[in-house]
């Protein structure tokens, strides 16, 4: 149960006060973090430097840190997709969010599938058939460059355009993705459906998505001359 | 005795047979995993393990109901239709081949775990039956007549029992795609009348009563009911044999979901499609075979862990159906588990480049634990 494993860590400058850290990791520091990778345990035991021999003979004594939900060991386990799902999820229905996606996958890759059988020899090569491979790519085609964000400056708020994080970018792009397939949907189409068909459109650089990066591009293009308001 | 010639499938016959005869054909070499030959009546233990091709208009005639969902968007994925050959189905085969026509119809009952491929070997004894020119009486799911019926009407045959007209409209509908030609040449033995001005008379062929019961929706159950009479009655006569292919049996003495108009359940006795059908699973004629299918997975009622024929199909279904050969269905060998593997590597189902590598065909092994539904599911995303 939770108060046996996680002994709080409060720093001495906060003991007296007896307040207990919430936000950020409970885990006494001697807990060492999982390590799932194969491949780490399959090396025998020469072939190991001396630092890998005293890890190996660390996590043999120390405790280990419970492990997450999301690390997996599985050979096809892929970190963006499991990102996505979560994102995908609602109140907490992760077996809902998962198979969601597998579905989506499954659903792309049966479109590109019965093209490629039906397209004549010479086209064959330029069909991409790895739902994978499109999902990353099209995600990557979605990604903005620049973003806009509120500056207020002598009482006025100006949309300033400012250069946006790898990991802002990831997320956007994601974001826009779920939003769009959510209310741009009829009915009673089924989400994977739907998903399926932004994600090839996203890939082919068409579709809504790639709309809404070009019109946040354009407005960051018009309001460049604030670009200076920027101060990081 | 009535021609097996099989003149519909001539031309797609002539088509196999030269692929057959070749040893290898001028497209592509074929993998281990394959197999050539089309006709299920030469399958033997050394085709066990590998994929055989139906071309796809025979899949059209011979199936045009009774493929499970996934396989029939696996075939429209990969553009042809492959089964596997397996051990359960052979010894069905064997079975078939050597039995006496003379004696009452033997049953034979596929049994096995949630996904293992049960419905799958009833199809591969419905091709073969099909294409040694048997008449196929094959019910895809008896699950679905006793679920979600939107129209329940008070039979006029019997004021007790109730007919459900869409259910059976459909089953006349593929019935007749299948078995076109048994029904010019089978004649009625007596004159049915269907409400009080339409009537069929005697020596008709039964063409004529299917054809009443897909135009007047009102007597198709009845339409359906006078098919299984006069096939029970005329098939011990020898000019035809007749296969009762029944899938998800333990249906017929389940319990439904229905309800008549006063909100009181209605058990499936009541059911004039079930009553029929029961008639028909007995073994109280000869010249052909019985086989049937136990399925959990659409079943009412019933906890998801029973699959003997004992807990599916309870002392009632059991007293009926005894005695019959059980035929049980495991999940794939590990020489099934490489062909499989190999068959959706091949057609380049399996996308993913971890796919390809040993250890993600161990990893699939094992979370799919060789059951053939969990490997097409595990293998849909990938």
């Amino acid at each position: 149960s939770r108060h046996s494993t996680a002994l709080g860590y409060s720093p001495a400058s906060l003991v007296p006060c007896r307040i207990m850290p919430v936000r950020w990791s409970r885990y006494n520091p001697s807990y060492l973090e999982p390590d799932v990778k194969k491949e780490s345990y399959q090396k025998p035991l020469e072939e190991l430097t001396e630092e890998e021999r005293e890890q190996m003979e660390l996590k043999a004594v120390r405790p280990i840190k419970a492990a997450p939900p999301t690390l997996s060991s599985s050979v096809f386990s892929d970190p963006m997709i499991s990102k996505f799902t979560n994102m995908m999820m609602k109140s907490g229905n992760k077996v809902l969010a998962r198979s969601l996606m597998s579905q989506t996958l499954e659903a792309i890759k049966r479109k590109q599938l019965e093209k490629y059988h039906r397209a004549p020899e010479n086209e064959k090569e330029t069909i991409e058939c790895n739902p994978y491979v499109i999902f990353h790519q099209a995600l990557k085609n979605c990604q903005p460059i620049v973003g806009l964000s509120n500056i207020t400056k002598g009482g006025k708020t100006y949309q300033v355009p400012v250069p946006l994080t790898d990991n802002r970018k990831r997320f956007l792009a994601m974001k826009w993705l779920i939003t769009e397939c959510r209310e741009n949907k009829h009915r009673r189409m089924m989400m994977p459906e739907k998903l399926s068909q932004e994600l090839l459109l996203a890939f082919n650089n068409e579709g809504p998505i790639i709309k809404r990066k070009h019109v946040l591009h354009k407005m960051a293009e018009g309001n460049r001359a604030y670009a200076h308001f920027r101060w990081w | 005795q009535l021609d097996h010639g099989c003149a519909l499938y001539t031309a797609a016959r002539g088509g196999l047979s030269s692929v057959s005869t070749q040893d290898v054909p001028a497209e592509r070499p074929r993998a281990v995993f394959h197999t050539s030959e089309g006709d299920p009546a030469k399958h033997t233990e050394q085709h066990e393990g590998r994929l055989y091709n139906i071309p796809l208009e025979e899949v059209k005639a011979v199936f045009p109901h009774g493929l499970p969902q996934r396989f029939q968007q696996q075939i429209q994925t990969f553009n042809e239709a492959r089964v596997m050959v397996r051990k359960p189905a052979l010894e069905l085969l064997a079975y078939l081949k050597g039995s006496n026509f003379a004696h009452p119809a033997v049953r034979y009952v596929i049994y096995g775990e949630r996904g293992t491929g049960k419905t799958m070997t009833l199809c591969h004894v419905v091709h073969y039956c099909s294409r040694q020119g048997w008449l196929v009486l094959h019910v895809p799911d008896a699950h679905l007549w006793m679920k979600n019926c939107k129209e329940l009407l008070q039979s006029s045959y019997n004021k007790d029992r109730l007919d459900q007209p869409l259910q059976a409209s459909v089953w006349l509908r593929n019935f007749k795609t299948s078995n076109e030609r048994f029904l010019q040449e089978i004649k009625t033995q007596k004159k049915y009348m269907w409400g009080k001005r339409e009537s069929t008379e005697e020596g008709r062929p039964l063409g004529e009563v299917v054809e009443q019961g897909l135009a007047r929706v009102r007597s198709a159950t009845d339409a359906v009911g006078v098919v299984l009479r006069e096939l029970k009655q005329q098939s011990h006569r020898g000019s035809f044999r007749l296969l009762v292919a029944v899938d998800g049996v333990n249906a017929l003495w389940g319990r439904t979901t229905l309800r008549k108009e006063d909100k009181s359940p209605v058990s499936p006795e009541e059911l004039t499609l079930v009553h029929n059908l029961r008639k028909m699973v007995r073994n109280d004629w000869s010249g052909g075979a019985i086989v049937t299918t136990l399925s959990q997975t659409g079943s009412l009622f019933k906890p998801s862990s029973a699959y003997t024929p004992q807990e599916l199909l309870g002392k009632e279904g059991f007293d009926a159906l005894d005695p019959f050969v059980p035929i049980p269905v495991p999940n794939y060998s590990p020489r099934e588990f490489e062909s499989c593997y190999g068959y959706y590597l091949e057609r380049k189902w399996l996308q993913h480049e971890k796919a390809h590598t040993e250890d993600g065909k161990a990893e699939l092994q094992f979370l799919s634990g060789s059951n053939p539904r969990q490997l097409d599911r595990l293998a849909g995303p990938l």
